[in-house]
């Protein structure tokens, strides 16, 4: 009796199709450390739609140090997080790297200021006023690019290095400090608001200024050689970006993200949550992930004009659209 | 001695290039993971005059960080050499704190001073303070029987002079540890710029890294290596002479 049943056993595991046997392992690095600006990936995750493809997914939380582009190409990640500005310039430098979603529609960085210092009616109340700029990261080029735009010349404001800490901002020593508005723009807004100030925030995006954040790459060779596993990774991570702008996911999308990030209180995370599905959903749930080319094109425009690459590279041949 | 030190630097950078690119070319990699030869030549091009005057800035900052710390090591050292209760709580305290990661406590440092000068140099002083430290009251409290014991019996012997003794028996080691003590200083200053300040070469680095621009950090890299060959070569010249001077 027990030889026919080990027979049969034997039997539908051999017969039985690849894929219900063994997922497929995949490592994706990320840009930076988990927070709500990776809720959809920690989603897609915890909600199992990377299982359903049958991919068994590590996420690697990022940092300033680490680079998805890299890690693809000497093949330690299989896919990654990076934003627009490094995809161009790896481009730029021969590196086979691919766009395969654009995660934010928005760009989340923006210039948080108080109130009472200035009213922000139109690009000539920058005039005059201190802004705080990381020099060398993607915010430096969004303010030119903003700041020239708008007709104003460099003179004519008072650019100010940012490092650490706010202090100099909250001692108003600088007038417009650069903050992602889904995460950092929240914490110190709450805590402002909380000491009785009222703060305001610079969108770039209504000054015309429209550069790319961070989107899913891939390398040209996974893309060729293995489409299939690229689809499947694609559409389980935009299931999980889709369910954290679903409102029926709101305490589960929480809960997902406070699994990492234990230092953020569960009001402020709701508050983040619902930042950061404005920027990534603006036109709805269906075009999340959706590549913007014209939004592409203006950033490698700008990248171009301040020098980051010394030559055109056509970017929208490195945008996957379906 | 100067020209071997940089002659050294030169073999080693030039090694490590030469396996990078091997590296580079054997597995086909892009120029985005590690830039090939004429990107880095059009890179130093374009950056190397303003990397080279922000690897003086960070040099002078480590020469005066460096040299505080010999002062005040040699300050401590003294202090601590004697077997009395404040030498032995000196020890105790300097083996401790040496103990603590400069990096840990390099954020405060910067809340409190601010992202400037002042922030620079107390982390390069700091860095290479406390290995000094080691080394003088190690040298300071190891008495040198021989000669010590003559002027104890006459009666002559004052802390200045066994001080001098003992300096001048270790001189060797001592001239060592501080020629050593000068990359610990440039290293102090460089994390102390890629952290938080906004000068110096360990600034542009910072910047290099934002901008995946590993050719500008191997700029960089050169940058630091010759300055630093440069000083410790006249670090030890300096030694030279002074053993020649007090031997003589």
């Amino acid at each position: 009796m027990w030889k026919s049943t080990a027979l049969v056993s034997f039997l539908v595991l051999l017969l039985a199709p690849k894929s219900a046997m063994a997922a497929d392992e995949v490592t994706y690095r990320l840009k930076w450390l988990i927070n709500m600006s990776t809720v959809g990936d920690v989603l897609a995750q915890s909600q199992g739609f990377f299982k359903s493809e049958q991919l068994a997914v590590t996420l690697k939380p990022g940092g300033p140090e680490r680079d998805a582009i890299r890690e693809l190409e000497l093949g330690y990640a299989h896919f990654g997080v990076a934003s627009a500005d490094q995809v161009i310039k790896a481009v730029a430098k021969g590196a086979p790297v691919v766009v395969i979603a654009q995660l934010f529609q928005i760009n989340p960085l923006q210039w948080i200021y108080f109130e009472d210092n200035f009213t922000l009616n139109g690009a000539s109340d920058l005039i005059g006023k201190r802004i705080g700029i990381t020099f060398g990261k993607n915010d430096e080029y969004i303010m030119k690019a903003l700041l020239n735009q708008s007709g104003i010349a460099l003179d004519q404001v008072r650019l100010f290095s940012v490092r650490l800490d706010y202090t100099p901002f909250f001692h108003r020593q600088v007038d417009l400090w650069p903050v992602y508005a889904n995460t950092q723009g929240i914490e110190i807004g709450n805590s402002l608001e909380k000491a009785g100030e009222r703060i305001g925030f610079l969108h770039p995006v209504r000054f015309g200024v429209n550069f790319v954040a961070n989107s899913v790459v891939t390398s040209m060779k996974r893309l060729a050689d293995d489409p299939e596993l690229v689809r499947r990774f694609s559409s389980a991570l935009l299931k999980g970006w889709r369910a954290a702008c679903d409102p029926g996911f709101r305490d589960k999308a929480i809960a997902a993200v406070q699994r990492y990030d234990r230092d953020t209180d569960r009001d402020t995370l709701k508050v983040q949550l619902q930042e950061t599905q404005r920027l990534v959903s603006p036109q709805g749930l269906k075009h999340i992930g959706d590549i913007d080319i014209a939004a592409w094109r203006q950033t490698e425009q700008i990248m171009l004009t301040y020098g980051q690459i010394n030559r055109p590279v056509g970017i929208e041949k490195y945008l996957i659209v379906p | 001695m100067l020209h071997n030190r940089i002659f050294q630097f030169l073999l080693i950078y030039t090694l490590g290039l030469l396996l990078l690119l091997a590296v580079k070319y054997i597995f086909g990699l892009s120029d985005y993971v590690i830039p090939g030869f004429w990107l880095l030549w059009r890179t130093a091009g374009d950056v190397s005059v303003r990397y080279a005057v922000d690897g003086v800035n960070t040099l002078s900052v480590a020469i005066i960080g460096q040299m505080a710390s010999i002062l005040l090591a040699f300050f401590i050292g003294i202090v601590g050499r004697q077997a009395t209760w404040l030498g032995t709580i000196v020890k105790v305290a300097a083996y401790n704190v040496q103990a603590y990661p400069i990096v840990a406590i390099a954020p405060i440092i910067f809340i409190l001073l601010g992202d400037g000068f002042l922030s620079r140099l107390f982390i390069a002083a700091m860095i290479c303070y406390f290995p000094l430290l080691l080394s003088v009251v190690g040298i300071m409290s190891e008495p040198v029987t021989d000669i010590e014991h003559f002027y104890q019996q006459t009666g002559r012997m004052r802390w200045q002079l066994e001080v001098k003794i003992r300096a001048f028996e270790n001189l060797s080691k001592l001239t060592t540890v501080i020629a050593g003590s000068s990359t610990l200083a440039l290293a102090g200053t460089i994390v102390a710029e890629f952290i938080a300040a906004n000068a110096g070469i360990g600034y542009n680095i910072r910047i290099a890294l934002y901008q995946s621009d590993l050719a500008k950090i191997l700029v960089a890299l050169f940058m630091i290596g010759i300055t630093l060959s440069i000083y410790q070569g006249l670090l030890e010249i300096l030694g030279h002479s002074v053993r020649k001077a007090w031997t003589s």
